[in-house]
């Protein structure tokens, strides 16, 4: 709606009127911007004209500050059709004085407009030197040339006074709109000075708020809601300032107005017409503060919906209803009972009317946001006066009762429904989609006096708003106060004794108060949870609650005690409906209620053996006042994952990560670290649903039955055997009472090490070093018992290869013999264990007289396995024998060496014995050295001279045997001696040849002088030989035989002479001479053939003779 | 806490409550035994307020060192203001409406008392 601007009028009269209803028509048709002062933001404004005579009166008031903004002119005309002679003599000076007036009232927003109705072109083809209009503004505008402005009469010149007239408007809005804006400065420099006059004598607030009204009109009017709102907020404020100050004795004549008995109490409304009729009391001074303050509100919420500020009236709602409450009691003005709540619930319901069309707009969540509250206030207002009036359920109205009824009634008043309401009235029912249904073209007030009408009318508003202010509290996401709320409604259906719709919302409140842990709030919902679950016979779900509040630490132990026998009779009444399947179904409770789990131990070490039992000790405390018989205890437990994360600590981390930019040269812009959790918040930890207990999987469990829990901390031992091998950890925890209540855990938050259950293979080897045969070998047999649970007599056997002997440590006798087989006990042997016995083993020392191992094995058989183990070992001889024949002419000696290898021994009692006749062995060895130590590397050599009697001839006795036998001891245990026997075979032991060599020279032997080798081989023994061929082999470095070296000679012996050549000085050795057998060439054989001779057979008896040579006489010089 | 004690000597509040980060209640004293309930139900109410004032993102301009929420809500007979310590403690403070306490005033004799060195006015 445009604002009507005045526009006085003055000078020729007759001629305006016949352009005045173009004007008025034309200068609404188009916008101007609207330049401010103060620096206010520019507004493009439509405004309406409306004309009227020039009156000094109207600006006399202006003068006197006594005037009101909308009946003041903005602009001055000054109207007047003349020719330059005209103007000369009268209009000049007509206009001269009229500014004149004009300025003495202070005002300079006029304008002049010259109507030309002649043409001058027409009538004169000279050009004028000057026109009217120049004459004006040389006259008047000296600084003002544009408000003097000339046009073309459109009544005359249809066509071409088009443009001028355009001309004309738009400088008549913007005329309009200056000194609208002077006005305005004005104004408010008026309604300043008259604030500041508020403690003087006489004022009254009611006149400074209609003048200050004005202005907000104005504003309003101009389409500035937000400053029309300004003026409204800082009378609303300054009202509030004065009763607040009237309390403490600053008490205005003016306030007295509104202390008077109240007796209408309409709420506000949103009705226009209305507002004009509480505006009018205003004016009379004949509105009460509740009058008042109502329509302060009312213009407020009006100017907020005009500016889509919808949510801002609901937010300001109550604030204002309080605020007024106490001016009400400041101001002592008396209400009836019940009056007020009306009033608020009126107001209420009114305030959700208009949030309620203003659900397209995008404040839609701030709408219910602050909504929300309001539901609640009128619901509340609502049960109030349902009390009041005797309307809540199981109560009848008296008659006195119903007398306050109609007084109410009336003073709610009637509702303006006839008149739809001033604002936006287009949104249909489908518009409506986001909330909910319900009939909303009745009136607050008729709703009102509805619901006082009848019980039943009450219960169904009272019902519709609860319901309403709790959905609307959840979708705002304020679930506690919604749940509040369901407490109060839940009450209601209590007395409405219809306690199975109570208990879904005292349900929802109890979860949401548990979960945040407001123990003693749940506790009282408890005690009404119990009350409706004995109303409704719900036996389970009594005894459930009757044990869950005598676990209720915040009540007095005198209830606790009551409900928890209640609960032990109700217990034994229960019958269980048989489960779908047939099976015993159990009562589910949640543990965490009743009781608190505060450790888990498990007694058994490290690991659990399969088939072993496990014994767990849980610390748990009973929050029943009283002892309790459970059936049975149990805690479940599952497949430890070790990928898993701990779940708790997942939850409080948030996962943040380092987030780099680079600049483009790759140098680092910014660094930061970056939460992505942001796209999925945290969850309320109340949408969780704790009653969802669900049983796991129990097969896996230790338990416990029959135990008493007494009332505080239990220490519980459970057992189970332990069937399944791997990683364990407790999941869930079962308490089963009277066979049907069964209190199960949720996820178990108690600090817990996972347990395991293992198998483990047995084994048992041997350990050993390098063995020696012939003397004690210790030897340690290492069992470990891995998972296998041992027989209390289990033992070990051990069965030696043929040659080997073992004896065992084990027991305490440490002489235990060496036997083929060996049995190990393991007593107390048990699983993990590990055990070392030492063990002696001792393998028989055949003659032998090489280095080779003797190979042997053990086999074992043991308690785990019924295999055989077997466990090869190497034995190797301590020491080796040889035997030599040697001779010294015809005599012969035997020389027997031993040579030590891997262990140190002491030898002893060397033998040798021959069981031929005639044969005698003749002992060489110095009997002092009986004991003779060797060790690896050392050899040891015996002898012993063999005789044989001449008559038993070689042929005879081809070989002899002989016996060697010594006794040794290891160094360490030389008191355990053994025998070492040794047999031996002497042959070809006859000498047949004797070989002789001298070195003949003239004088001593030089070197490079020929000497003479004189080589005798003689038979001493008659023998089958044929030819014997000599070769002298010797040293190429000291001697050089002359001629030939070698030589056949008969069986018979010869003497030979050779050329021989020393070649160095010293002693040197007689040259080798070799005796060989030779044999002649066959038929069939190209060459000879030569064969040596055995050792014994040919004794050269200058074979280690040596020769001195001197140096050559002339290498000497 | 002691501080607190002395601050429900004050007569302003008819209700403090502590509050722990899980929105447990740690404290709670009632001037009026026979209201304790309702101030019970008030407070653990307000604390929706709490959670909506303090949502992440909602008011990045607000300081976030500033431990005073305001006023939460209002109901016909008390006012309900809430602080809340960077450790997500809040302290609720139900003070009777027709106490004549301004705003500020509550503010600054909430910080005075919950600072380690209370002054003394």
């Amino acid at each position: 709606m445009p604002l009507t601007f005045l526009i006085s009028v003055c000078g020729n009269g007759p001629l305006f009127r016949s352009i005045e209803s173009h004007l008025v028509t034309s200068i609404p048709l188009d916008t101007c911007e609207w330049k401010r002062s103060y620096g206010r933001p520019v507004k493009n404004v439509r405004v309406e004209a409306a004309f009227q005579p020039f009156d000094a009166k109207i600006l006399d008031k202006f003068k006197n500050d006594n005037w009101n903004i909308t009946e003041q002119p903005v602009l001055h005309l000054y109207v007047t059709e003349c020719d330059i002679e005209t103007y000369k003599s009268t209009v000049k000076e007509e206009i001269d004085n009229w500014l004149k007036m004009l300025s003495n009232y202070g005002i300079f927003d006029w304008m002049i407009l010259l109507v030309e109705t002649v043409d001058i072109k027409k009538t004169k083809n000279i050009l004028p030197r000057t026109t009217v209009v120049d004459k004006m503004r040389l006259d008047f505008g000296a600084k003002h040339a544009d408000r003097c402005i000339s046009v073309l009469n459109p009544i005359k010149f249809e066509m071409k006074a088009t443009e001028s007239f355009r001309c004309l408007l738009q400088r008549i809005r913007y005329l309009m709109l200056t000194g609208y804006n002077r006005n305005i400065v004005k104004y408010e420099e008026l309604v300043r000075t008259n604030r500041e006059k508020r403690n003087q004598e006489g004022w009254s607030f009611i006149k400074y708020f209609l003048l200050q009204e004005q202005l907000a009109f104005v504003l309003e009017k101009l389409g500035l809601h937000m400053e029309a709102l300004v003026q409204y907020d800082e009378l609303d404020a300054m009202f509030s300032q004065f009763v607040l100050n009237s309390v403490f004795g600053e008490k205005h004549q003016w306030l007295k107005v509104f202390e008077r008995q109240i007796n209408d109490f309409n709420g506000i409304t949103m009705n226009s017409k209305k507002m004009a009729e509480t505006r009018k009391k205003v004016v009379d001074s004949s509105a009460s503060i509740l009058e008042f303050r109502s329509y302060v509100f009312e213009r407020q919420a009006v100017l907020l919906n005009a500016s889509d500020r919808q949510w801002e009236i609901a937010e300001r709602l109550l604030p204002f209803l309080f605020a007024t409450l106490k001016e009400i009691d400041a101001l002592k003005s008396e209400t009836p009972d019940g009056a007020l709540s009306c009033w608020q619930f009126v107001c209420a319901l009114e305030v959700l009317n208009v949030c309620d069309r203003a659900i397209e707009s995008k404040d839609m969540t701030n709408v219910f946001h602050h909504s929300a509250p309001i539901w609640n206030l009128a619901k509340d207002k609502l049960y109030e006066l349902g009390k009041l009036c005797g309307l809540l359920p199981g109560f009848t109205p008296t008659s006195e009762q119903l007398h306050m009824v109609v007084q109410l009634s009336a003073g709610i008043g009637d509702s303006f429904l006839d008149e739809e309401p001033l604002m936006d009235t287009k949104v249909n029912e489908t518009d409506r989609s986001h909330s909910p249904k319900r009939p909303i073209r009745q009136s607050s007030s008729d709703r009102l006096k509805e619901a006082l009408g009848s019980n039943q009318a009450f219960q169904k508003l009272y019902l519709e708003l609860s319901e309403l202010a709790i959905s609307t509290y959840k979708h705002v996401g304020r679930l506690r106060s919604a749940r509040l709320v369901g407490l109060d409604l839940g009450n209601f259906y209590c007395t409405l004794s219809k306690p199975q719709k109570a208990v879904v919302f005292f349900t929802d409140l109890l979860r949401e108060l548990k979960a945040e842990k407001w123990n003693y709030l749940a506790s009282q919902t408890l005690l009404e949870l119990a009350s409706c679950y004995r109303k409704m016979e719900d036996w389970i779900a009594y005894t459930k609650t009757c044990g869950s509040i005598s676990c209720c630490l915040d009540l007095e132990i005198l209830v606790r005690t009551f409900y928890f026998d209640e609960f032990l009779v109700s217990l034994k009444c229960i019958k269980i409906p048989d489960g779908e399947d047939g099976s015993d179904e159990t009562i589910v409770n949640v543990l965490e209620d009743h009781f608190q789990l505060l450790s888990i131990e498990v007694q058994n070490a490290a690991q659990i053996i399969q088939d072993d039992l496990i014994v767990a000790q849980i610390k748990i405390e009973s929050h029943f006042p009283r002892e309790i018989l459970t059936n049975q205890i149990s805690l479940a437990y599952c497949a430890h994952d070790k990928q898993a994360p701990d779940s708790s600590k997942q939850s409080a981390l948030l996962s943040m990560s380092l987030h780099l930019e680079h600049k483009q040269d790759n140098s680092l812009s910014t660094a930061s670290v970056v939460c992505a959790s942001k796209l999925k918040p945290l969850n309320r930890r109340s949408s969780k649903l704790p009653q969802n207990v669900t049983r796991t999987d129990f097969n896996n469990e230790i338990s416990a039955k029959n135990v008493v829990i007494k009332p505080g901390v239990n220490v519980i031992e459970l057992t189970s055997k332990a069937t399944r091998v791997g990683v364990w950890n407790f999941k869930q925890i079962s308490i089963i009472v009277d066979e049907k209540l069964e209190y199960l855990s949720d996820e178990l938050t108690v600090k817990q090490t996972p347990f395991e259950i293992t198998t483990k293979a047995a084994s048992a080897v041997l350990s050993f070093k390098n063995l020696v045969a012939g003397i004690k070998q210790p030897v340690k047999l290492i069992i470990s018992g891995g998972s296998f649970i041992f027989p209390k007599c289990s033992m070990i056997q051990l069965k030696c290869s043929k040659n080997l002997k073992i004896r065992s440590f084990e027991t305490e006798c440490m002489d235990a013999i060496f036997k083929p087989e060996v049995s190990v006990r393991l007593e107390n042997f048990k699983s993990f264990d590990e055990r070392t016995i030492s063990m002696e083993v001792i393998c028989e020392l055949p003659g032998q007289r090489d280095e080779k191992y003797f190979e042997h094995s053990i086999s074992l058989h043991c308690p785990w396995s019924r295999n055989e183990i077997q466990i090869p070992l190497h034995f190797m001889p301590p020491f080796t024998a040889s035997c030599r024949l040697h001779s010294s002419e015809t005599r012969k000696f035997l020389q027997v060496i031993i040579k030590g290898t891997e262990a140190s021994l002491v030898l002893s009692d060397a033998k040798m014995t021959c069981d031929y006749k005639g044969v005698n062995l003749k002992d060489q060895n110095p009997k002092s050295q009986n004991n003779i130590r060797i060790y690896q590397g050392l050899c040891v050599s015996y002898l012993w001279e063999i005789e044989v009697e001449p008559l038993k001839a070689e042929n005879e006795l081809p070989v002899i045997k002989v016996n060697f036998n010594v006794q040794y001891a290891h160094n360490d245990d030389l008191d355990d001696k053994r025998n070492f026997v040794c047999k031996f075979d002497v042959q070809d032991y006859t000498t047949l040849f004797r070989i002789y060599a001298k070195i003949e020279s003239s004088e001593l032997c030089r070197v490079g002088s020929v000497c003479h080798l004189n080589l005798t081989i003689s038979k001493i023994q008659e023998s089958s030989f044929g030819d014997l061929m000599y070769e002298v082999l010797p040293d190429q470095h000291t001697w050089a035989v002359c001629g030939r070296t070698a030589g056949v000679i008969s069986s018979e012996g010869q003497s030979v002479i050779l050329d021989i050549l020393p070649l160095c000085a010293g002693f040197l050795p007689m040259p080798n001479v070799r005796l060989s057998k030779y044999i002649p060439a066959g038929r069939n054989e190209i060459h000879p053939k030569l064969e040596p001779f055995p050792p014994g057979q040919v004794y050269n008896a200058t074979k280690s003779v040596q020769i001195h040579v001197l140096a050559s006489a002339t290498e000497g010089n | 806490m002691l501080l607190l004690v002395s601050f429900t000597t004050t007569r302003m509040a008819v209700c403090i409550a502590i509050i722990a980060k899980d929105n447990s209640p740690q404290y709670i004293a009632a001037l009026d035994f026979e209201k304790e309930l309702e101030l019970q139900y008030r407070v653990h109410s307000a604390l929706d307020v709490v959670d909506e004032k303090c949502a992440p993102g909602l008011k990045p301009s607000q300081d976030s060192r500033d431990l005073y929420l305001g006023l939460l809500y209002s109901t016909e007979s008390h006012k309900i203001y809430g602080y809340i310590t960077n450790t997500k403690i809040k302290f609720i403070i139900v003070i009777d409406s027709n106490s004549l306490l301004r705003e500020n005033e509550v503010r600054s004799a909430n910080l005075n008392h919950m600072s380690p060195e209370p002054e003394i006015k």
